[in-house]
């Protein structure tokens, strides 16, 4: 495997332009879509199958100066375990040389269980090709080194592109600086490799807590409880199977009485 | 995470139904695999009657869950693909162009309901062969029976291991839903043997007993699982749970829930089970018993497949 390709997004420095969110539209020629009312400037409130970039806008009370504004530039996470490439059935999702997860548009059957395991509500599904469909982190262009169109675009180099090692030291960087500015409440989400899902290859800096971002604080991949779930479904199995095994045994000797 | 920020599959009624008909087809299979086993001679019509069920019920899962599919022309990728990628998961198994991920219900589930449905045709097969005059295989049909029962009751069983193998709050945070959506395929095979043998009428009494109580032990393993489910879950105490659990114990679900999977769908069907306990069951008794059965084990799939995906 090459080395392992990562986003970083600076929440401190994100401006709410959404330059990102119509880089990512054009470039992967997402076709427009009705826009919707969230409350906030946010559109859409979700990823769609047409949004693989979303600016999120959130709102969170504080008493000293009423409200504080938190802005984030959302993608996939290109998690280390991916929730929905475990659950593909038909291998459609794969993990590329750099570490990246995409979904192979020709093998997509669009069976909907990767849009149901993602924990980041990422993966959306396709009414029009029928296929499931996210973020790629732009495959054709980072085949080609020019670095995903979000990146690119964003005019405060909030959303950095590049190698996972060299991006993470400058990210713990930025959060020793934030910190020394007074911004107690500055971390890293999904940086470390040992962390949740073994570290996403998104992560992000966020000054508050995940929950503020609408981010699970220890996110799980689903198929862990596959082991435990089967083991409890055969004891179920064994205590029909045995209750059976007894019922036709007894030959109804109780009504023969 | 709220769970308004995750995502549903929003798998239609059709999945409801390829679950009810997989549980029923697998539970059929394994109960006259059992009545086979202990005594084929005497309970020839349950084992007949099991795998003609096991058959019927299992033909139209493929379809139904082709239908479902995004491109349906593209089922077969749930088996194979022609050039399959190389890094496609931790339980990922690569044979040539077969794969099988053992992390991925789904796919474990699409071959098992391949194996199942080759032992359940082969199973009904001798059986219309028994039945038409011929010999039979016996020694063919205690091997399938063995097999088949194994893939059974993993059709039963694995809709609920993969509905945990989710990111919705309801479903990921118990443990128990394969448990008890296996415990759902055997009552409502039972139940549907039952019903067939209670509506063609002839020698049945003697056949019908055993089912029966199956039928019963069943329900209470169905009725232990349920409430460990909703202990698990409960217990859990990740984000949304709370109002998760409201949709189907309070909320939107509550009525469909206690009315139609708790009391139409468990209590009734024990309790008179129970009342009939003592003397023979009447035939009228014995056939809704198994109709409640039936309807209660449709009921609490369908509820908890809605409350997981809405919330």
């Amino acid at each position: 495997m090459a080395r392992t390709l990562a986003m970083f997004t600076d929440v401190s420095l994100c401006i709410g332009c959404r330059a990102c969110q119509v880089a990512c539209k054009q470039w992967n020629q997402l076709a427009p879509e009705e826009p919707e009312w969230t409350g906030s400037y946010q559109n859409h409130e979700h990823f769609t199958d047409k949004s693989y970039r979303l600016v999120r806008f959130f709102e969170e009370p504080d008493d000293k100066v009423g409200v504080r504004w938190h802005m984030m530039s959302d993608v996939c996470k290109h998690c280390a375990q991916a929730g929905c490439l475990e659950a593909c059935p038909t291998g459609a999702i794969y993990r590329t040389e750099f570490g990246t997860v995409n979904i192979n548009q020709d093998i997509c059957n669009g069976c909907r269980y990767c849009v149901s395991a993602c924990p980041f509500g990422v993966v959306a599904f396709n009414h029009d090709t029928g296929t499931a469909t996210k973020c790629t982190f732009c495959n054709d262009r980072i085949h080609n080194g020019l670095g995903p169109a979000c990146a690119k675009a964003c005019p405060t180099q909030s959303i950095r592109f590049g190698y996972r090692d060299e991006l993470a030291a400058l990210a713990r960087k930025r959060v020793d600086e934030l910190q020394k500015q007074g911004h107690k409440d500055a971390q890293l989400y999904g940086e470390d490799p040992n962390g949740p899902l073994g570290g996403l290859n998104a992560f992000f800096l966020i000054t508050g807590k995940p929950s503020i971002y609408g981010l699970p604080e220890r996110p799980r991949l689903p198929q862990h409880n596959v082991f435990v779930d089967s083991l409890l479904s055969i004891g179920s199995a064994l205590a029909v199977g045995i209750g059976a095994v007894v019922a036709f045994r007894s030959r109804g000797s109780k009504e023969e009485r | 995470m709220e769970p308004g920020l995750l995502k549903s599959a929003q798998w239609p009624l059709l999945i409801d139904v390829y679950f009810f008909l997989g549980g029923i087809a697998g539970g059929a299979f394994v109960i006259a695999t059992i009545a086979n086993l202990l005594d084929a001679e005497r309970y020839k019509s349950v084992v007949r009657v099991g795998y003609y069920v096991a058959l019927l019920a299992v033909i139209p899962a493929p379809i139904l869950l082709i239908v479902d599919l995004g491109i349906p022309t593209r089922f077969l990728h749930m088996l194979m693909v022609a050039k399959p990628s190389t890094e496609i998961g931790a339980g990922a198994l690569i044979f040539g162009p077969f794969h099988l991920k053992l992390l991925s219900p789904m796919s474990a589930g699409a071959w098992a309901l391949l194996a199942f449905s080759a032992c359940a045709f082969l199973a009904a097969l001798d059986v219309l062969l028994e039945q038409r005059g011929g010999r039979g295989f016996p020694g063919l049909r205690m091997v399938v029976g063995l097999v088949g029962s194994v893939f059974g009751f993993f059709l039963a069983a694995y809709p609920g291991v993969l509905l945990g193998a989710t990111a919705r709050p309801l479903f990921v945070s118990g443990h128990w839903l394969g448990a008890l959506f296996l415990a759902v395929g055997a009552s409502t095979g039972g139940a549907m043997i039952a019903l067939v043998l209670a509506l063609a009428g002839g020698d049945r009494r003697d056949a019908l007993a055993p089912i029966m109580r199956t039928v019963a032990t069943a329900l209470v393993v169905q009725a232990v699982t349920l409430i460990f489910f909703i202990l698990t879950v409960k217990m859990s105490g990740s984000l949304g749970i709370g109002r998760a659990l409201a949709v189907l114990l309070s909320g939107q679900y509550s009525v469909t829930f206690w009315l139609g999977a708790v009391l139409a769908g468990l209590i009734v069907p024990l309790a008179l089970q129970l009342a009939a306990g003592a003397r023979r069951a009447s035939v009228g008794i014995t056939a809704l018993v198994a109709i409640l059965t039936l309807v209660g084990g449709f009921v609490i799939k369908y509820v908890l497949i809605a409350a997981g995906q809405v919330t």
